[in-house]
């Protein structure tokens, strides 16, 4: 039997109301509705499609993750073997680095800070270049180069910038006499240090932000905002009452990239203020913890904690955000 | 539709232009410079003496700099593209798959897909090394690129999912009634609508290919197929960092980016869904 | 999902050696791939193609590989890597026990850990290691449990730099030759006016910032671990303690850059001592005359940097050594060829024409000094070694930082080092905390095992 369909023109809903325009609060359900054929055999069709992801996905993504899992309940440590199950000791380990915990504190930080930035960075430069107009092109090929630029590339270039000796922030300052050019800038206050680690970060994951959002964007039909005008609505209230509802899709989606990439932040404070606990990363003392203690087990129970923490700042991103569009 | 010419958003082009292209003069400003003039004091905001060296080196240099990047810019590019290529066709298929039918572990399938995402990247990083190796694929484009391939889909899939489940279903109806068979309503009616999407994820994934290192370069042992990424890096020295060389080297690399972003302006027609009526 | 890495510096892809190694497979793989098995090992040479994998700008000369390909019948791979990507590769490759390459890089602190993983083909079996001992004072570095695991290549070690003209400029006439005469020094070129921080040391939490202390106790007359490594420098009159209160204070007390704390070795070098920012580095790399200091696209001192005998105790101390060595992976496919290679490479004629002794178009590379004494010893001779007299003679005095071999735990050691010393600059311990801290990862590590 087959599935009730959902009605082609659902009831519009309160201020969202706009032509044709839905705007769905029910988001468990993914397909909004089934084209399923009148026969009751089973239908290879989907089955064929999904099948390529499904195999790439099990294979290549699935097993190792589940072999992190198994390991982290494992003590493996390549200077003691040999390997044998511990249960929940590398997780009460964990929590005894302080050197961990100082981590927790400063990758927080960059998860906050660095996931608002972007997104309300992304969701700007996605509204500027949503129409298109003389140039565009050439203004997202520029927003595009800081994710282009070779990871090994940036890290010189930031370091460039920051340099207390020779680096362009304290040629400003010296330039216009703000001081005397030589100021630390990374290394000594913790929090100018944490915000300036993410202020790279964030330089170089917004393109991404910007095109998921961008492309949530196209979606719109123009019809809308047009009927909006009409309606007597300015500009602001189109962005707030068309554009960001319709675009939460995109923004969602543009916020869990952030998420993953903020969590697992490792070259920027590596590089820029290399091992010191004043920037120090999760990921980059489960490195510590994996490699130089040599405490493999440790590690992968720290992978499988950033990875839960993942999931769960993804599904609170996804509630609050994420909305069904139908258009 | 009209395009908005509110005061505010020239001055906000132009800050966003400047956030993202300041640092890029900085790079572009070291490479015409000597090592010695990019470090003196007082800083050189316009390079007083440029050079052209740190060009000439990467691109015509002996001792197998420039051979190493006129072979790894190949590489990444090939690479990029075939991940790129195999990624979005896959993904089209399986997220129209999710969007539009309900089958047996949907929702389970969608949901994995989804959650690999959360795990870091390194933790695959050696399982796929020995799975590639196993196959004989260490130092292969076809290695390489099937492991790009499972990192880049489950956003794909995501995207599309999102831009497929998007479109008002009445046209896909609509094909049905006229007996379109389901692939082609897919083929003929809902790709032509998904297309920003498709072109989006398509840039999305050409760059996160682009911007690979760790992958390659455990899963590349020479210049068969290492890119471009790797063979910067290798510009380091143990003790000293060559950075306006390296800073020559990021402007080369910027190069087919942003000819690609160009393209893919092109491509993004506004307004599609005003002509959904047909 | 793979996400873009980005990473500079020797520190920077030293970390990503470790995130490799994280992710392991659980069927049977303990974490140091323990199989010795080579896949196909072989043992003829006519023929075979090897991978050489060390880090370095620029291949040798093409001739010079051609001449080895003629001379044994294998072909040579050559591949360019930077040092940091290297380490990756190499506990990548061990970890999943792959092959990829035939001979590759070992580092001096490395050779504790690599040798106890077994991650390295012993070379005894291969090569005349007594002879090679005879011209190669720091072999010694490279054996571990009576196996030599790699061969020196490149004698690096630590040197202190001065800028000639600087101290001239203050008034300085004889160079000193103690650590209170070099404090001294250092104090009155800032009294003077000529620089305004005259010293360098690199106090970012990185590797340069070890060896610096390293090399600092060194110089005030003593080693940082006991043979079974336990700490040496817990005391306030020990040795190692004095070298990090000295340190801090040069920071505090003028005599080091503010800015400092977010420098590391290499910045320092080209951004300060390269530029005539500040006198002296206490704890430079050999080399770095040739190859930065003298060139003038790279610095604007040149002509003006010497090495200066590390001032000790009562007169010059000795200098540690941190070589680079060549070694077999444990994966390798041709083991024997790759032995030959290693023969040749550090043969004392090549090595000769590498220094440039017969012609320029024999050289390889800009930084490169002979790990044969014999050789140095001609090159000082010839003249083409810069300060090639102090370098002879620092290549036979030099010593290991750790004599009985870098422990397994070194990074984990290196890093309480550095982390620690690092805070004591910026203020958040005291060095008597700092200090404290390191003696208790080393005590741990060593009561470990």
């Amino acid at each position: 039997m087959a599935a009730p369909r959902r009605s082609a023109r659902p009831t519009p809903r309160g201020d969202d109301a706009r032509r044709g325009v839905v705007v769905e609060g029910d988001r468990s359900d993914i397909a909004t509705s089934t084209t399923r054929p009148r026969q009751r055999h089973l239908d290879a069709l989907p089955y064929v499609l999904v099948a390529p992801v499904a195999i790439f996905i099990v294979g290549l993504a699935l097993v190792p993750a589940a072999f992190t899992i198994i390991e982290s309940f494992f003590k493996v440590d390549a200077l003691h073997p040999p390997t044998r199950f511990t249960g929940f000791g590398n997780f009460v380990e964990i929590f005894h680095n302080h050197a961990v915990m100082n981590s927790v504190a400063n990758t927080t930080f960059y998860v906050v800070v660095g996931v608002a930035l972007s997104t309300i960075l992304g969701i700007a430069m996605a509204v500027l270049l949503q129409h298109p107009f003389r140039g565009r092109g050439v203004v997202i090929a520029i927003l595009i180069l800081p994710w282009a630029l070779p990871g090994v590339v940036e890290g010189i270039l930031w370091s460039g910038i920051f340099d207390p000796n020779s680096g362009l922030i304290n040629g400003l300052v010296a330039t216009f006499h703000l001081g005397a050019g030589n100021g630390v800038l990374l290394g000594q206050n913790r929090l100018l240090t944490l915000a300036l680690i993410e202020i790279v970060q964030v330089w170089q994951i917004t393109p991404l932000s910007t095109v998921l959002i961008f492309a949530s964007l196209q979606l719109i039909p123009g019809e809308i905002y047009e009927a909006a005008v009409v309606d007597g609505a300015n500009q602001w209230r189109s962005f707030a009452s068309i554009t960001l509802p319709l675009a939460r899709p995109g923004i969602a989606v543009a916020m869990v990239e952030a998420v993953i990439a903020t969590v697992n932040i490792f070259d920027q404070p590596y590089v820029l203020n290399g091992a010191a606990s004043t920037g120090s990363s999760v990921t980059m003392q489960t490195y510590f913890v994996s490699f130089q203690n040599l405490n493999f087990g440790q590690g992968y129970a720290l992978s499988l904690l950033v990875a839960l923490v993942t999931v769960v700042l993804s599904v609170v991103v996804l509630r609050f955000v994420y909305r069904k569009v139908e258009l | 539709m009209s395009a908005r010419r509110h005061p505010l958003r020239s001055v906000a082009l132009g800050l966003v232009i400047l956030w993202s292209i300041v640092p890029i003069y900085w790079a572009a400003k070291t490479a015409l410079q000597t090592e010695s003039a990019a470090r003196s004091r007082p800083v050189e905001y316009v390079p007083l003496h440029p050079t052209l060296d740190n060009f000439r080196t990467l691109l015509f240099g002996q001792g197998g700099v420039a051979v190493g990047i006129r072979h790894s810019m190949l590489n990444i590019v090939i690479e990029c593209a075939a991940a790129t290529t195999v990624t979005v066709t896959l993904a089209a298929l399986a997220a129209y798959a999710f969007a539009r039918f309900t089958f047996r572990g949907r929702n389970i399938l969608f949901y994995a897909v989804l959650a690999t995402l959360a795990f870091p990247p390194y933790t695959t990083l050696i399982p796929l090394y020995r799975i590639m190796s196993a196959f004989s694929l260490v130092n292969t484009y076809t290695g390489i690129v099937l492991v790009y391939v499972s990192g880049f889909l489950p956003l794909a899939v995501w995207v599309l999912h999102n831009y497929f489940a998007s479109i008002p279903m009445s046209i896909e109806e609509a094909g049905r009634i006229d007996g379109a068979s389901r692939m082609q309503v897919f083929w003929h009616l809902v790709l032509p609508l998904a297309v920003p999407g498709i072109i989006s994820i398509a840039l999305i994934t050409f760059l996160f290919g682009w911007a690979q290192f760790l992958f390659p370069l455990v899963l590349s042992t020479d210049l068969s197929t290492q890119p471009l990424t790797v063979i910067i890096a290798a510009l380091q020295g143990k003790h000293t960092v060559p950075s306006t060389l390296m800073s020559a080297a990021g402007l080369l690399a910027i190069a087919v980016p942003a000819v690609l972003a160009l393209t893919f302006n092109r491509y993004i027609v506004n307004g599609l869904l005003a002509g959904s009526t047909k | 999902m793979k996400r873009k890495q980005a990473r500079v510096t020797r520190q920077g892809a030293a970390g990503l050696a470790g995130l490799t190694a994280i992710a392991l497979l659980a069927a049977g793989c303990s974490a140091g791939g323990g199989s010795a098995t080579a896949s196909g090992a072989s043992t003829d040479v006519a023929g075979v193609t090897i991978t050489v994998a060390l880090p370095a700008d620029s291949a040798p000369p093409a001739a010079a590989l051609a001449a080895f390909t003629k001379e044994s019948g294998i072909k040579v791979n050559w591949v360019i890597s930077d040092w940091d990507s290297l380490q990756t590769k190499i506990s990548a490759a061990a970890t999943a026990n792959t092959y990829f390459a035939d001979v590759t890089n070992v580092d001096w602190s490395r050779v504790g850990q690599l040798g106890k993983l077994g991650w390295f083909q012993p070379l005894e079996e291969y090569l005349d290691v007594n002879a090679l001992k005879a011209d190669m004072p720091q072999l010694g570095s490279f054996t571990l449990d009576g196996h030599l695991i790699g061969v020196p290549y490149d004698s690096s070690y630590m040197v202190t730099t001065v800028n000639t003209d600087l101290f001239a400029k203050a008034g300085i006439t004889t160079m000193p030759t103690t650590m209170d005469e070099y404090t001294n020094d250092l104090e009155q070129i800032k009294a003077k006016g000529v620089v305004e921080y005259p010293l360098n040391i690199p106090f970012l939490a990185a590797e340069g910032l070890s060896t610096y202390w390293y090399e600092t106790t060194n110089a005030f007359g003593g080693a940082v671990l006991d043979a079974s490594g336990k700490p040496l420098f817990t005391d306030p009159s020990s040795p190692g303690y004095k070298a990090a209160q000295w340190m801090v204070d040069a920071l505090t007390g003028g005599l080091v850059p503010p800015g400092n704390i977010n420098v590391n070795d290499g910045q320092g070098e080209q951004t300060l001592m390269a530029q005539g920012m500040v006198a002296s580095t206490l704890s430079d790399y050999s080399g770095l005359i040739n190859s930065l200091y003298n060139v003038t696209d790279s610095s604007n001192v040149a002509g003006k940097i010497e090495y200066l005998p590390t001032p000790g105790v009562n007169g010059p101390a000795g200098n540690l050594s941190n070589p680079d060595g060549m070694g077999i992976p444990t994966q390798a496919k041709n083991p024997a060829a790759a032995a030959k290679f290693i023969e040749w490479f550090n043969s004392a004629s090549t090595q000769e024409d590498f220094a440039g002794l017969n012609g320029q178009d024999k050289v390889w590379g800009s930084s490169f000094i002979p790990s044969r004494v014999s050789v140095v010893e001609k090159l000082a001779q010839a003249g083409s070694l810069a300060d090639g007299e102090h370098l002879a003679a620092m290549l036979q005095t030099a010593s290991p930082v750790f004599p009985e071999g870098a422990p397994a735990w070194y990074p984990t050691f290196s890093n309480a080092v550095y982390t620690n010393l690092h805070a004591a600059a910026t203020g958040s311990m005291s060095v008597a905390d700092a200090i404290s801290a390191i003696a208790a990862v080393a005590n741990q590590q060593a009561s470990n095992g």
